[in-house]
């Protein structure tokens, strides 16, 4: 035979045939043959010739061939890429969920609450973080503070002089612009023709406000607004509400005439849009600053009324600026008080400022419960994350043998973490997905407690990029212990049935344990934290809050409140009426412009002072300890008489007795001590009681009304007073409130909190026991044999009950020794915010543990009672 | 192993597996039973009785070298196992038999 190559190569087109219908193995073989007849009948017979038999060679190979053997593929696994493995890895792990469904349910939904948990918070912490962070320059502004230190006390004060910002300007190269901002909280309503309105948050800025901030003028000039002192600048918001929401094609708005309460006239010089909801720095109308540097007292150096931002260059060293202010004020003025200057950054005011004498009234966050809201977010994710990895390790008894198998073919342990890891990511895919669902149930909860309007921003590249980042991090977090563990299986002993799965038990037990620690320690934090609402919200304040009403006269009516208040004493629905300079909740008006008899050198007190009328005692029923009320009759009484607390007295080194007829000098005004009145509360629980002093002065301006009402009458007595107010001042509405609601709203921040962690610990409990419930059932399974056994001996079923929770609860008693001193600690660090709190009791404690060991012992004896009652005939049958 | 029938192709695919030895595969095999015969054959049919007779256990099989050719394709080169010997050794007695019960009159004298 003479074997010369082929000089051409047969038609493609055959080959493809060929290809196409035989195995892959059978097609090498047959194309060899194939090519190695088509060279010769080339050679013997020509090209053309050649073609034809091969044609028909090819075609017949149609034919109905055998079936192959397996052993006859040989190139198999050769073959096999990863692709296919990971294919076969998603299909044992989904027959896997298939198969044992109480599990897979446990699995991924605990996951899913403790992501859609964690995802919530998540959401609430960055949109937190967003606050001031749409300004071009918010890293180059800061705000500047002072911390004063007054009889001994440092306080943070946020304002600063008005000629504060001027100076710092000429006196620094690294601040380039500098903008003030105050609140004109006296400025009320405004008027254009007949119309009124009184707008929320009116500020009294500098032109700079719209080149320091992000602000937007819609109309008017940004160079120029504000620059003359009778300017004003108005919100969208309001534009619309004065002039329609056409009002910019509602004619030449700009120019128009602004009347403000106290008669001043105003010309609108320009638009603004709304700040955005991310602004700490909210307003409806500005002022200019520019008037008050004309006009008026409070734009002294001696007088704190500006917040001054700064705006400095962006390659400005700040701790060295910060350095160079510190003692800056004392350029300027001689200072009574040590007073520093500091820089707070923009983005830092809304979540880090705690500043005293309401020196700091907008927008505020607050990062204690930022941080509050991290840890209960971790805690829930943990306790889902142990969940996972505890039934993943303890089913392992009906891996292994997979795992021996696989290894015997010849899997490595590498491919096997792969396979498991891959299992536990699909798993949190769907886990994922499901939280995102749950997200749209608990989004809106939140969005209601925190007064939020969050969305899930879906749209965001960088929220998906980060949930993703997520998934990949709880997928690693879930499913690499499992997948170390289960894959370091030898398959010898595995298959012979010898592997001992004790090793993961003390990690298991650990796990458990770690969770109900954190279970435990969420559940005590809810109930303090409740618990110290209820006391401040029940606390005897030292006055009677039920019917007392608390009526704000704006500034016009002032000088008629004395006339006011004979006519609200006529009607028969109302027990009491007092004059006040303050509400009772917050005063915040001090001096430490006060000396008393036999003071020692050195020491000062700072007194907080209202001014009131005879009247006030009786209607707020507030207890005289020592001396007498104040009496119209006797004049000195509205010149030299104070009224001071037992706080004061004390501070001053006398008791309550002791007190009486003592002189004392406030603003230089000297007088006796005629009476001591029982402390009561003026601030919220966060603070101590101060020293404070009442003064009898009818001709000082008042700022409001208390009103008693008869017990029943409140609703006619909110109509009258209403009728009255209406008599005297026909523009405004009557602007009164409840001293009792004013008091819940100050402790809205603790309250919200409380529902929130309540809520959260409420899940974290859930899913404690949905793990718990998982691994109780494993056990029950696995020890079905030995119950039965057991029974045949003569065991009852509550011998079997009890030795079956008896492991449990070992457990939980565990965890409960090791976190309740830990939220012992946690809670007691928390109450110290309070100067009034409760003590974290014993029997909190006590009340805990057995709502534990109740709620995990259903969960348990649920399975422990059905794994009792079982027929051990039915357990033991089948060996 | 039960008796096993060969067909007439079968057969000559079998006896020509057991003298190619080394060089069996599927195109030799073809092209030698194509000489000796001088009958078309199909590499098809030879292909799928090989493996006909390999699932019956007659021949074995292992890949072999690849020659330029075939264009670089490996062979399969087929081994007659003992019980295929055995039994074309067992069809050859039968015949045997059968020759001997025919009258010498009508015998060939050459075989």
């Amino acid at each position: 035979m003479s074997r010369k190559p082929p000089s051409t190569l047969p038609p493609k087109w055959i080959d493809r045939f060929l290809q196409w219908r035989l195995p892959e193995d059978q097609f090498e073989e047959v194309q060899g043959d194939m090519q190695e007849l088509y060279g010769k009948w080339v050679n013997e017979m020509g090209k053309k010739k050649a073609k034809w038999l091969y044609f028909l060679h090819a075609f017949t190979f149609l034919r109905f061939l055998p079936k192959r053997k397996p052993f006859f593929k040989i190139n198999q696994y050769s073959q096999a890429n990863s692709f296919h493995m990971i294919a076969n890895y998603l299909k044992v792990g989904f027959r896997n969920v298939i198969r044992q469904k109480v599990y897979s349910f446990i699995n991924i939904g605990g996951l899913a609450i403790g992501l859609a948990c964690c995802i919530t918070i998540g959401l609430y912490i960055w949109d937190e973080y967003q606050y001031d962070r749409f300004h071009t320059n918010y890293r180059h502004i800061y705000r500047v503070v002072e911390q004063q230190t007054q009889a001994g006390t440092l306080y943070d004060v946020a304002s600063t002089p008005g000629p504060l910002a001027p100076a710092l300007k000429t006196d620094f190269d690294e601040i380039k612009q500098t903008c003030r901002i105050s609140e004109a909280w006296w400025a009320g309503n405004l008027q254009i023709g007949e119309k009124i309105i009184e707008p929320e948050d009116i500020l009294v800025a500098d032109n700079s406000f719209f080149h320091v901030f992000d602000f937007k003028l819609i109309e008017g000039n940004p160079q120029k607004v504000l620059l003359n002192p009778d300017e004003v600048v108005i919100s969208e918001t309001l534009a619309k509400r004065f002039f329609g929401a056409d009002y910019a094609n509602a004619g030449n708005i700009l120019g128009r005439q602004i009347r403000l309460k106290d008669g001043r006239l105003l010309t609108l010089a320009g638009v603004a849009e709304n700040p955005p909801l991310h602004s700490q720095i909210q307003f409806d109308a500005l002022l200019s600053c520019r008037y008050d540097e004309l006009n008026s007292d409070n734009y002294k150096w001696n007088g704190n009324n500006y917040q001054t931002y700064v705006l400095v260059s962006q390659d400005a060293d700040v701790a060295a600026l910060n350095e160079k202010l510190k003692n800056y004020l004392q350029k300027h003025i001689t200072l009574t008080n040590a007073t520093t200057l500091s820089l707070q950054p923009l983005s830092a005011i809304y979540l880090y400022s705690d500043f005293d004498f309401l020196t700091d009234r907008g927008k505020r966050g607050n990062i204690t419960y930022v941080r509050v809201f991290m840890a209960v977010g971790t805690i829930v994710l943990l306790i889902a994350l142990f969940n996972f990895i505890n039934l993943s390790t303890a089913r392992a008894m009906s891996r292994a043998k997979e795992v021996g198998v696989r290894k015997v073919i010849g899997a490595l342990r590498k491919q096997l973490i792969v396979q498991f890891l891959s299992e536990a990511s699909s798993m949190t895919v769907i886990a994922v997905i499901l939280s995102l669902l749950l997200l749209k149930l608990f989004l809106p909860i939140l969005n209601d407690i925190a007064g939020k309007s969050i969305a899930i921003p879906f749209g965001d590249a960088a929220f998906v990029l980060a949930l993703l980042g997520f998934t990949l991090m709880v997928s690693l977090l879930a499913g690499i212990y499992p997948a170390l563990y289960l894959s370091h299986f030898k398959p010898v002993k595995v298959l012979k049935g010898f592997q001992s799965l004790q090793s993961a038990q003390f990690f298991r037990q650990s796990l458990v344990i770690s969770q109900f620690a954190l279970s435990v320690i969420l559940i005590t934090g809810t109930i303090v934290i409740y618990k110290q609402l209820a006391f401040m919200q029940n606390k005897n304040l030292g006055f009677d809050k039920s019917q007392l009403l608390h009526v704000y006269l704006p500034s016009d009516l002032r000088n008629k409140a004395s006339v006011i208040k004979t006519d609200l004493e006529n009607l028969t629905s109302i027990a009491r009426v007092a004059s006040t300079s303050g509400n009772l909740v917050d005063i915040n008006q001090s001096t430490t412009h006060f000396a008393w008899e036999a003071q020692e050198s050195g020491a000062s007190i700072l007194i907080t002072h209202l001014n009131i009328d005879p009247d006030f005692l009786s209607t707020t029923g507030m207890t005289l300890l020592a001396g007498r009320n104040f009496n119209p009759a006797i004049t000195t009484d509205t010149s030299s008489a104070y009224i001071i607390n037992e706080t004061a007295a004390r501070q001053m080194g006398w008791t309550v007795d002791e007190a009486i007829g003592k002189k004392i000098s406030f603003w230089d005004i000297e007088g006796n001590v005629i009476g001591v009145v029982k402390d009561f509360h003026f601030r919220p629980m966060t603070t101590a009681i101060a020293p404070l002093l009442f003064r009898y002065w009818p001709k000082e301006s008042i700022s409001g009304l208390f009103v008693k009402a008869k017990a029943n009458r409140v609703k006619e007595a909110i109509s009258t007073i209403a009728q009255i107010h209406k008599k005297y001042n026909i523009s405004t509405a009557l602007d009164y409130q409840f001293v009792d609601q004013m008091l819940e709203k100050q402790y809205r921040t603790e309250q919200n909190t409380a529902h929130i962690v309540f809520y959260f610990s409420i899940l974290a409990i859930v899913v404690s026991c949905l793990g718990l419930f998982g691994l109780a059932t494993h056990t029950a399974e696995r020890r079905t044999k030995e119950i039965g056994v057991r029974k045949v001996l003569g065991a009852s079923v509550a011998n079997i009950i009890l030795l079956f929770s008896k492991d449990f609860l070992k457990l939980i008693l565990i965890s409960f020794l090791i976190a309740s001193p830990i939220a012992w600690y946690a809670m007691h660090r928390w109450l110290q915010d309070f100067a009034y709190s409760i003590n974290v009791e014993w029997w909190i404690f006590l009340f805990t543990g057995l709502l534990v060991v109740t709620i995990t012992s259903l969960t348990v004896s649920f399975q422990a009672i059905k794994a009792a009652f079982v027929n051990p005939v039915e357990s033991l049958r089948n060996e | 192993m039960g008796k096993s029938y060969l067909g007439e192709f079968e057969e000559m695919v079998l006896l020509t597996v057991a003298h190619l030895q080394s060089d069996a595969y599927g195109a030799a095999i073809m092209e030698d039973i194509q000489q000796r015969t001088g009958r078309m054959v199909i590499l098809s049919a030879v292909h799928v009785v090989l493996y006909r007779l390999e699932e019956k256990g007659l021949v074995t099989s292992t890949v072999g070298g690849a020659t330029a050719e075939r264009g670089g394709r490996r062979k399969r080169i087929f081994t007659i196992t003992a019980y295929g010997i055995h039994t074309l050794a067992q069809i050859r007695q039968q015949r045997e038999e059968l020759w001997q019960l025919i009258p010498k009159s009508i015998r060939p004298s050459t075989l």
